[in-house]
């Protein structure tokens, strides 16, 4: 391609723009975010919007159908459950509440995955073996597992679940980090800073931890799906958060017992999840997809 | 080789005793007296509280009493249900048949629909086959299991009335208990109407199967296909073509090889993912496996159960990834370069 102008340095745009322009060509991974975008602007704004409040009991309009079955009405949109609840309150609210709760846990992994990692990526011998070995017994324990323990120990609550759920994430990131770590400092840009005299954790913050952000942003899209399914299964299980509260999986064990007379009340908070984590998935598939092109470009 | 082996076989080592010392030290995590949690026994008089304490050599010193416990775990002594009165192991040994079974039918399955699809979809990477593949296993793959479990339940058992919804078996046939895999004992058995009795368990099986399938299938298929196209790609598929060799001779020499062999061992990892996925399945279909005892073990608050169930579980799911592991290594060459590189 030639030049346009001469004596102008040619535009490189910088390599977080380079995925964004890969990313952007994904139509299928841009509607993802679009969606994802949406469940984000929902979960912050949309329990002001509501005009119910999610425990909010209308005795008078008890399981009626959503607005578009000939018995349905317009003023509860998705209409109510057993006890005359809004159930598009009651999914807004537990968008925001599962979606959250996930959010806060993964970063919450993400941080203490990291700080792992880097220590075991930067250490060696006994130390780094015994790490690798307590991490492959954590992870040989299923997550649900793991999530009965700590709930045995701690008691039933939403709190206590997403411990639960954050220390079996933490492995995933641990590996990832130190990985990635291991393999960055045998490269040359490494030993450059090294002569210059710097540490190790300068070498980790200034030198590494740049060149791994975009992996690390990747692997908890990843995460934050698994969170989603695995903090709404706790809820559906009474595991997690417990009845009253509007969230997802609770929402869902709670409509069992009305779930032949009233199917939508099952139908619709799972397809909020279900929406909820294809659209992370599709974001997640999309990034990883446009590191790759990026990096092999 | 050797050296292999016995790095494998520490491993396996060590992680059971951190196993078994993590399910003594829960004894003391969970609420309430320890000597209730190991034994099961609650509120012991004072007799048999020294009885116990002299079992569980709780009065010797931390380590005296890890050693005990192993002593006594090894025997089968796992302590007392608080829920029915019966010996833990037992209970274990009972519902863990169970979940095997249901976690293995699912895993077939998914490896039969699963590899087909995602070698197909690799190696029609772009085309219109391979999205279509591809969306449905992010569908499949985003579904949360226990609402895809209800939804089934409501379309096939509730609205249609074609498929029963809980339980292994129907009431009517008496399967006595054997290997406590319910097809192997239905064909084991001569009791009358075994025709009868073992399509009655196939229908029992088909939904919570299907439900366990469809997460682990798209996973299986996602990895598949990253791995087909990665290899599809690499120089030596292009060196082949260039001999000469037709699509299909490149395919089967070539490619399926290299590409089924590395996926393998992360195949392996997803069966932890299985079995959290198999134990949300049976508690809505009743289905009674270690999943549904320990969930009701917790809502009962019965801690002996819990602590069994966990030590049953991890121990299981840790033997099979380590046995695998040292399966793959015999049957894949290229990583016994790897023999020392890792830990």
């Amino acid at each position: 391609m030639p030049k346009s102008s001469f004596y102008e340095e040619e535009p490189f745009p910088s390599p977080v723009r380079q995925t964004w322009n890969e990313f952007r060509r994904n139509h299928i991974a841009l509607l993802g975010l679009w969606c994802l975008a949406f469940f984000v602007l929902l979960s912050i704004f949309g329990p002001i919007l509501s005009p119910y409040s999610a425990l909010e009991q209308n005795t008078d309009a008890i399981l009626l159908p959503p607005a578009w079955e000939p018995n349905g009405s317009t003023p509860f949109l998705f209409g109510t459950d057993s006890l005359g609840r809004d159930l598009l309150t009651r999914v807004v609210n537990g968008c925001r509440i599962t979606f959250g709760a996930s959010l806060i846990l993964v970063l919450v992994a993400m941080l203490i995955g990291c700080a792992i990692g880097a220590f075991a990526g930067m250490s060696r011998g006994i130390r780094a073996s015994v790490i690798n070995h307590l991490l492959d017994a954590i992870m040989a324990i299923p997550t649900l597992l793991l999530a009965i323990i700590v709930v045995a120990i701690l008691g039933t609550g939403l709190v206590n679940s997403m411990w639960a759920i954050a220390l079996a994430l933490v492995p995933q990131f641990v590996h990832q980090t130190r990985d990635v770590t291991r393999r960055e400092f045998q490269k040359e840009y490494v030993t450059a800073v090294r002569l210059d005299g710097a540490g190790n954790t300068r070498i980790f913050f200034f030198s590494i931890l740049p060149n791994m952000i975009e992996m690390l942003v990747v692997q908890a899209t990843m995460a934050l799906s698994i969170a989603i399914l695995d903090i709404t299964a706790l809820g559906f299980l009474n595991l997690g958060a417990q009845s009253p509260s509007p969230e997802l999986g609770a929402m869902l064990s709670d409509a069992l017992e009305t779930a032949y007379i009233a199917p939508w009340s099952i139908a619709l908070p799972g397809a909020a999840i279900f929406l909820m984590v294809l659209s992370i998935n599709l974001v997640g598939d999309g990034l990883r997809t446009a590191l790759r092109n990026r990096l092999t470009q | 080789m050797l050296v292999y082996l016995g790095r494998r076989l520490n491993l396996l080592v060590i992680t059971l005793f951190i196993l078994c010392a993590g399910s003594f030290a829960l004894a003391f995590l969970f609420p309430g007296d320890p000597l209730t949690n190991l034994s099961g026994l609650a509120n012991p008089d004072e007799q048999l509280r020294q009885q116990l304490m002299h079992k569980y050599a709780l009065d010797q010193g931390f380590f005296a009493s890890l050693w005990q416990y192993f002593q006594l775990i090894f025997a089968g002594d796992w302590g007392i249900s608080m829920r029915s009165g019966s010996s833990v192991f037992e209970e274990v040994t009972r519902t863990l048949p169970a979940s095997i079974e249901l976690s293995v039918y699912a895993m077939v399955l998914s490896l039969f629909i699963g590899l087909p699809l995602g070698i197909f979809s690799g190696l029609s990477h772009r085309k219109a086959l391979d999205r279509g593949i591809l969306s449905f296993s992010l569908i499949g793959y985003s579904v949360p299991v226990f609402w895809l479990a209800l939804l089934m339940i409501l379309v096939f058992a509730l609205k249609l009335g074609v498929l029963p919804m809980s339980d292994r078996v129907s009431l009517l046939y008496d399967v006595p208990l054997n290997t406590g895999f319910v097809l192997l004992d239905i064909l084991q058995s001569d009791m009358e109407h075994r025709e009868a009795a073992l399509q009655n368990a196939f229908a029992h099986l088909i939904l919570p199967t299907l439900s366990l399938t469809v997460f682990t299938c798209s996973l299986i298929v996602r990895l598949t296909r990253r791995s087909v196209i990665n290899v599809m790609d690499s120089d030596y598929i292009k060196a082949a073509y260039a001999k000469g060799m037709s699509r299909s001779e490149v395919v089967w020499q070539h490619g399926l090889k290299n590409a089924l062999i590395p996926i393998m061992p992360q195949l392996v990892m997803q069966f932890t993912l299985l079995m959290t996925n198999a134990m949300i399945v049976e508690v809505i279909f009743s289905w009674p496996g270690i999943g549904e005892w320990m969930i009701q073990a917790i809502y009962q608050r019965d801690f002996p159960s819990i602590r069994g169930g966990m030590l049953a579980v991890s121990v299981v799911v840790v033997s099979f990834t380590i046995s695998m592991d040292v399966l793959l290594k015999l049957l894949y060459p290229l990583s016994k370069r790897q023999l020392h590189a890792q830990v």
